[in-house]
């Protein structure tokens, strides 16, 4: 019975630690789909940029929590860098944006390997485990459920309860209505892209301890964002977070069966069925059956 | 009354790609006037409306708001010196409640009174009665009111409105007629709008331009509008 | 048909270049690459054809992308599919007699059937051009993961080792034996003028098929779905034919590029390298197949020349390229230069009517 009770509980805890990162990893990506409607192939790119700036904090001594919000912060003025520069001459030809987007992600990883180097050790993983039984549980996985869930409700709270997320989602209805209305589109469509850069970033930071940093690290986290983004749909609260939920129990079930490869076919043969059946996804499911 | 010129337009001209629509459009409202522009299906009212609130591009000519030209100025920055726009179809935002709506008229900068919220609520008793409701459930009527009441949350100087009785049942067209008249007479704001219903036309209109073709044709004035049969004939032009 | 029919198979509104002038300089230049290996070194050679290797995946991109409107980033993936599946058969059967010509078969069709499921999914799952680009990226990053740790004795097919990220090595390569039993082995010179003849071929069968009613369709229905679906066409059938000729001429260049070094290893599917096709596509001009085979050549010479000094440093140039092209010139700069050509010459001369359809279609869209 008790080994029954552990074995459920190592279930439940390979399940929480694919949902974070899942919800960690898509969340940028998803914000700046939901709102543009354009896929940043330079996401992974962001992750890295946060992983690297937070471990660089934490080998200069500042406490690993200020080296993450600072990584996930520089990431989110990169974002709005480029979508100033670049980005924002491409919100009427999405397919040129994923085109664009993938050549600026090809000179940052390549470029970051000219200046960093292949590889550079993390700073280690903070808090050690608990142990139960046969199994234990390293903490700082709970602490990364904890950012997730934690993600989640800041974005809803700012989308639904803010000033800005008023403005975001009207832009994000009705563009040309909004700005009629003397929304600046424009302005919100930067913070937008820039927030999704910040998010990312953040999981890059919270990642960072737990991985070998290299300057493809980014490609790690790709394959898993567009899965969740596809199958999520356009809207982070009701498509990313019940996708990640979803995929994180198949991906944690093809794992414990056949093992971590067999976990990411699991979540691509799931995609498949997905777009067959739902092709907007969860939240365009989801919004269809309300209206 | 001392009158002021609120808006001018002088040889308007803009159209859709290639295609010319507005041919020189020439015309000026006074500050405190509710001004019509009538006219049949197609000869380029909701393309005026578009390109005074500037989703649209002016090809040539000028638009003048309190004295300024405001024709190369985006849409955003219109709607912060005064513009407040009610488009043909509403355009509500529909997964938003009622409430939200509102707050997306409220200019970013500029404080807005919760006054004025009080004043949409006391205009439209259903949209303080459906605060919470989801804008795209309620009926075209509803979604009227609620797109005039969002306009107005930005404390406008003009409202722009485009064919407000298209689609509505007769007893919420008169309903919004009659508010339209306290707004202009209570908050002394000015109303420019386009109509081919002749009862909103002949209620509302101080005064009123006829549009052909992309070109103004003729001007009515007050005493010439009382003529049911004037009217009449200019929409059939 | 008579004789003065055949023209109007290869020449249409879909692809640029139809006049005597233009088909003399085709002539001439497959009789100057016909001439060209007995006047080049054999390393030359064998490298001039190992760019060819890589048009055909060009191509196929150039049709599911430019003609169809479906970015993908899964021709990799069919590559390494079809490079892995020759590999592997190679391996088994052995060198002796037709057997790795059989193996190519084998491996163009299994490339070919993987393309057409995955194009099935997407395409008839009704998901839009953003989405087919993160879907098929998806799958050739997974895959490439998969092969990545294929390490070990474990993983193996019959003879054949995976190897995980080191890759297969020592397979063998294409030869045949005719009836007599002569045995042609397609090395050096002679995988030259294999690749040569494929492309030739491949290059006109593909202009017959744009400029039939399936390339109307198909370039119909990258502009206005809706409207050729009205036509009374299964838009979803022709953009499914697109995909998955585009996955055949990749499988193409897969077995082939196996054939030609004895190897392939995971890192050919995975990013960068997954960029590449992108990259020589959109360089040149996607909506045509002429700037597609054009534009090829000369980013893959252009890279391989920076690679000299240093790998990162050609990866970076050529995304700077891509970013570049997309901003400026984003039908590519083979089609920018046949626009700006007849822009002059429309100024310069007493206005002559436009004599390519495609030509002023591209340029009243412009």
């Amino acid at each position: 019975m008790t080994a029954f009770v552990y074995q459920f509980l190592a279930f439940a805890y390979q399940v929480a630690d694919v949902f974070a990162f899942l919800v960690l990893a898509a969340g940028g990506l998803a914000i700046i789909f939901g709102m543009m409607g354009i896929i940043n192939m330079a996401h992974g790119e962001f992750i890295t940029c946060g992983a690297y700036v937070t471990t660089a904090l934490v080998r200069a001594g500042l406490p690993l929590p200020v080296g993450i919000v600072m990584g996930a912060l520089f990431a989110g003025v990169l974002g709005i860098a480029l979508e100033r520069t670049i980005v924002r001459r491409f919100y009427n030809r999405p397919i040129d944006s994923l085109v664009v987007t993938w050549g600026v992600s090809l000179i940052a990883t390549q470029g970051a390997l000219l200046v960093l180097g292949s590889a550079w050790t993390s700073v280690g993983t903070p808090l050690g485990s608990i142990g139960f039984g046969d199994y234990s549980f390293a903490l700082y996985r709970l602490v990364m459920l904890a950012v997730a869930i934690g993600v989640l409700v800041g974005l809803y709270l700012l989308f639904m309860k803010t000033r800005f997320g008023v403005h975001a989602r009207a832009t994000m209805q009705n563009p040309a209505m909004a700005r009629a209305l003397g929304v600046p589109t424009e302005r919100i469509y930067a913070q937008t892209f820039g927030l999704g850069a910040a998010l990312a970033g953040l999981a890059g930071g919270v990642y960072a301890p737990t991985l070998t940093l290299s300057p493809t690290m980014g490609t790690g986290f790709v394959v898993e964002s567009f899965v969740t983004v596809v199958v999520g749909g356009a809207d982070v609260l009701t498509g990313t977070a019940p996708a990640s939920a979803v995929l994180a129990i198949i991906r944690a079930a093809c794992t414990a069966a056949w093992g971590q490869v067999f976990g990411l076919i699991g979540l691509l043969v799931t995609v498949c069925i997905v777009i067959r059946v739902l092709p907007e996804g969860f939240s365009g499911w989801l919004m269809r059956r309300r209206a | 009354m001392p009158t002021e010129t609120l808006l001018e337009l002088a040889d308007l001209c803009s159209g859709y790609g290639s295609t010319p629509v507005l041919q020189g459009i020439d015309l000026s409202v006074q500050r405190g006037e509710i001004v019509a522009v009538i006219g049949r299906n197609g000869v380029g009212k909701t393309t005026m409306m578009r390109c005074l609130i500037g989703q649209l591009r002016a090809w040539s000519g000028s638009i003048r708001f309190k004295g300024n030209e405001i024709s190369s100025r985006p849409p955003e920055v219109r709607a912060h010196l005064g513009f407040g726009y009610i488009p043909q179809g509403r355009e509500v935002f529909p997964r938003m409640t009622v409430e939200e709506n509102l707050r997306v008229g409220e200019m970013i900068g500029a404080r807005t009174d919760a006054k004025l919220y009080d004043i949409v609520y006391e205009f439209f008793p259903i949209l303080a009665e459906r605060r919470q409701q989801k804008a795209g459930t309620m009926s075209g009527g509803q979604q009227q009111q609620l797109a005039i009441g969002r306009a107005m949350i930005g404390n406008p100087g003009l409202l722009l409105l485009d064919e407000p009785s298209e689609g509505i049942q007769p007893s919420i067209v008169q309903d919004i007629t009659r508010v339209m008249q306290r707004v202009n007479r209570e908050l002394g704001t000015t109303i420019l709008f386009v109509e081919q219903n002749l009862d909103v036309i002949l209620a509302l209109a101080h005064r009123c331009y006829v549009m052909d073709k992309g070109r103004i044709v003729a001007e009515r004035s007050a005493e010439e509008l009382q003529d049911r049969e004037v009217a009449k004939r200019d929409l059939q032009i | 048909m008579t004789l003065r029919d055949i023209p109007v198979l290869f020449n249409g509104p879909q692809t640029l270049g139809r006049g005597k002038l233009f088909w003399l300089g085709v002539a001439a230049v497959i009789v100057a690459a016909a001439i060209y290996p007995q006047y080049a070194e054999r390393f030359a050679i064998s490298n001039t054809a190992y760019f060819g290797v890589w048009v055909f995946m060009a191509l196929g991109l150039g049709l599911i992308w430019g003609y169809g409107g479906m970015l993908s980033f899964g021709q990799t993936a069919f590559f390494g599919l079809a490079g892995y599946a020759y590999g592997v058969i190679a391996i088994n059967l052995g060198a002796a007699h037709s057997y790795p010509f059989l193996a190519l078969i084998c491996a163009l069709a299994i490339g070919t059937a993987f393309a057409a499921v995955l194009g099935y999914f997407m395409i008839y799952g009704g998901i839009n051009g953003v989405f087919v680009g993160i879907v098929t990226l998806s799958v050739t990053l997974a895959f490439a993961t998969f092969m990545n740790q294929t390490a070990g004795p474990q993983w193996r097919i019959g003879r054949a080792r995976l190897n995980g990220y080191n890759g297969m090595t020592r397979i063998p390569s294409l030869s045949i034996d005719w009836l007599d039993g002569h045995r042609i082995r397609f090395e050096g010179a002679t995988f030259y003028y294999l690749v040569l003849g494929l492309l030739v071929v491949t290059y006109l069968a593909l202009r017959v098929l744009v400029n039939s009613r399936f390339g109307n369709v198909l370039v119909g229905t990258r502009e206005n779905p809706e409207r050729v679906e009205l036509l009374g066409y299964d838009v979803r059938r022709y953009q499914l034919g697109a995909f998955t000729i585009g996955g055949f001429l990749a499988s193409l260049s897969g077995a082939l590029y196996t054939a030609w070094g004895n190897f392939i290893v995971p890192a050919s599917m995975a990013l960068p390298a997954a960029a590449m096709p992108i990259i020589w596509v959109a360089v040149g001009g996607r909506e045509d197949l002429t700037a597609t085979l054009v534009g090829s050549f000369v980013v893959l010479y252009v890279f391989q020349a920076l690679t000299v000094v240093s790998q990162e440093y050609a990866l970076v140039a050529i995304g700077a390229l891509l970013v570049v092209t997309v901003l400026i010139a984003p039908g590519g700069y083979v089609i920018w230069a046949v626009d700006m050509a007849s822009r002059l010459r429309r100024r310069a001369g007493p206005s002559p009517p436009l004599s390519d359809p495609a030509l002023k279609a591209r340029t009243q869209r412009g």
